[in-house]
């Protein structure tokens, strides 16, 4: 894991004279990771991506891919091992999924005719391969754009924003397609998203940008630790004044009241229990105690001013 | 991979993503539209339209024909074919995957360039075929008319159409570099149909031998009286530079884009 497959060094970017949309980054994507690039809309995510595959030029610093410097002399090297899909897929929508299979597989050209239909099968895009992509769902369109993108069975697949629009059932299946190429190939994949609970579930490292700046950057066990252990917890109560009291006897300072919830910190799962076996015993009723997303928070107190 | 794969598989993806579009069923429509206007009339007034005896029936009905379509309906004609064309792949997003491919832009540019030219020759290509077939079915209905009696001067019209085709290519070049350029396909269709209407009043002035959408109707206007460049007309010489020149700024300006 010690290879870094996307290294980016003091790499500055600016659309305009009066503000600067990327500062400075250092981005390190190690080899076989999953890799979530996480961050406000409009933080830079895409203008990053668009950096990394050579589409905005770069105003100082470097880009080095697979331990090569990113170049014009070495462009065409680097996107040989590179699969990617840049917001919306690029399909022809007139066309079916073979055809627009078979376009890409031209523009890459040594692509045997049977991965064609590999790919459709890894993407479960089978079943409607006859179709015309304009009559594709967007879960469907979003897949073969990903279809597409591993065609060339790349070292590197970049996806920007992968699950934006889909439904629930779409959100799942890109997730577990993602964690299966990392599992199965050894896909190292960079994810932009500005959804959390993605990058949680599916990544193993984490980079945190805001304002075109590097927030954070390590694994997803690294920033789930700097947060501590202690758990912060949501509890529904009948009577508050009661549930105050029990709670400054337990010791419970750091205690507030958000939106009809009252807000504690807690050392550890077992002294939930604690915490309401005390409230029942001054009759204090409890309708339901829920563990906040420690994660959350910290993303949201790193991205807001 | 040698320049010449890149560039033959480029040409090739061109051919496949034309497929049932608009732009491929235009260049058989505009192809068959002024034949069809004049198979019509022929059928409808043939007792009008006999010829002398003696007279070859094919010199007016082809004459008429290039004279009625090449000025004002070929340069509308290459505005439409180029934005459509590059309407494909803005439509779908296309150029940002195009260009984080690892194939030379300059593939993408040129094969797509080569796809637009010959979309074109295709069109004149059935617009000739059309007007020989429709005027052998005129001679078939009536055989009056005297179209089965007398073989056309094929040369002559080649040579008419090839010099309005070369004419044209000074336009395909700008048309192209802009249609490219910009995403919204109404830019590039407004500002070369602007043109196209410029180009048609200009061609009162001689000034208008250096402005490349007034080549269409200057080629028939001035016909053998078109200034020569070293024996060749220079309409062919301007227009071709015209194109050669926009074809290497359009891409060394795509080249140097940002891809947003």
């Amino acid at each position: 894991m010690n290879q870094l497959i996307v290294n980016t060094k003091k790499l500055n970017f600016s659309y305009t004279k009066t503000r600067k949309d990327i500062e400075n980054l250092e981005l390190k994507v190690p080899k076989g990771s999953i890799y979530g690039f996480l961050g406000p809309n409009g933080s830079g995510k895409s203008t990053t991506i668009r950096l990394l595959l050579g589409l905005l030029k770069k105003q100082s610093g470097t880009v080095a891919l697979f331990g090569e410097s990113f170049s014009s002399k070495t462009r065409l090297k680097s996107l040989t091992k590179v699969g990617a899909l840049i917001e919306n897929p690029s399909l022809y929508e007139h066309l079916n999924a073979v055809d627009n299979l078979k376009i890409a597989a031209n523009y890459r050209q040594n692509i045997p005719a049977e991965r064609i239909e590999e790919v459709l099968d890894i993407v479960k895009l089978s079943h409607a391969k006859k179709k015309k992509v304009k009559a594709y769902s967007l879960g469907m369109k979003q897949r073969l754009g990903l279809a597409i993108s591993l065609l060339s069975s790349p070292e590197l697949i970049i996806l920007d924003e992968p699950t934006n629009g889909l439904d629930p059932k779409g959100i799942i299946e890109m997730r577990e397609l993602i964690k299966e190429l990392n599992e199965k190939y050894g896909t190292t994949v960079f994810i932009s998203s500005h959804l959390l609970s993605e990058i949680e579930k599916t990544c193993t490292h984490v980079g945190i940008i805001r304002n075109g700046k590097m927030l954070f950057q390590d694994t997803v066990k690294a920033l789930k630790s700097s947060k501590g252990e202690k758990l912060m917890i949501d509890i529904e109560v009948d009577k508050f004044i009661e549930a105050m009291t029990v709670l400054e006897k337990l010791q419970k300072e750091n205690t507030s009241l958000v939106d009809d919830f009252l807000q504690i910190e807690v050392e550890n799962k077992e002294e939930i229990t604690v915490v309401i076996d005390a409230l029942r015993a001054q009759n204090v009723k409890v309708y339901q105690v829920s563990i906040k997303n420690n994660l959350e928070e910290l993303f949201l107190s790193l991205t807001e001013n | 991979m040698t320049a010449i794969s890149y560039y033959l598989s480029n040409t090739k993806n061109e051919v496949i993503k034309l497929k049932g579009t608009f732009a491929f069923w235009l260049t058989i429509i505009s192809a068959l539209i002024i034949p069809l206007l004049f198979f019509t009339i022929y059928l409808v007034k043939h007792t009008k339209l006999i010829p002398a005896l003696g007279d070859n029936p094919w010199d007016k009905f082809m004459v008429n024909q290039v004279q009625n379509a090449i000025p004002a309906l070929v340069p509308m004609f290459i505005v439409l074919i180029t934005s459509l064309i590059i309407q494909v792949e803005h439509k779908s997003h296309g150029i940002k995957h195009l260009f984080s491919l690892p194939i030379p832009k300059w593939s993408v540019y040129f094969g797509k360039l080569s796809i637009v030219i010959f979309s074109i020759i295709t069109t004149y290509i059935y617009f000739f075929l059309a007007i020989l077939f429709f005027g052998i079915l005129l001679g078939m209905f009536h055989s009056d008319l005297g179209f089965l009696d007398f073989q056309p001067d094929y040369m002559k019209y080649i040579k008419m159409l090839t010099m309005s085709l070369v004419g044209s290519l000074g336009i395909v070049g700008i048309q192209f570099w802009m249609s490219f350029r910009f995403k919204n396909f109404i830019v590039s269709l407004a500002i070369g149909m602007t043109l196209v209407i410029i180009g048609l009043i200009a061609s009162q002035v001689p000034e208008s031998i250096y402005f490349p959408y007034s080549y269409s109707v200057l080629s028939i206007s001035l016909g053998d009286k078109v200034p020569l460049i070293m024996g060749f007309s220079s309409i062919t010489i301007y227009s071709l530079s015209c194109f050669v020149i926009t074809s290497i700024l359009g891409y060394l300006d795509i080249k140097r884009l940002n891809v947003k």
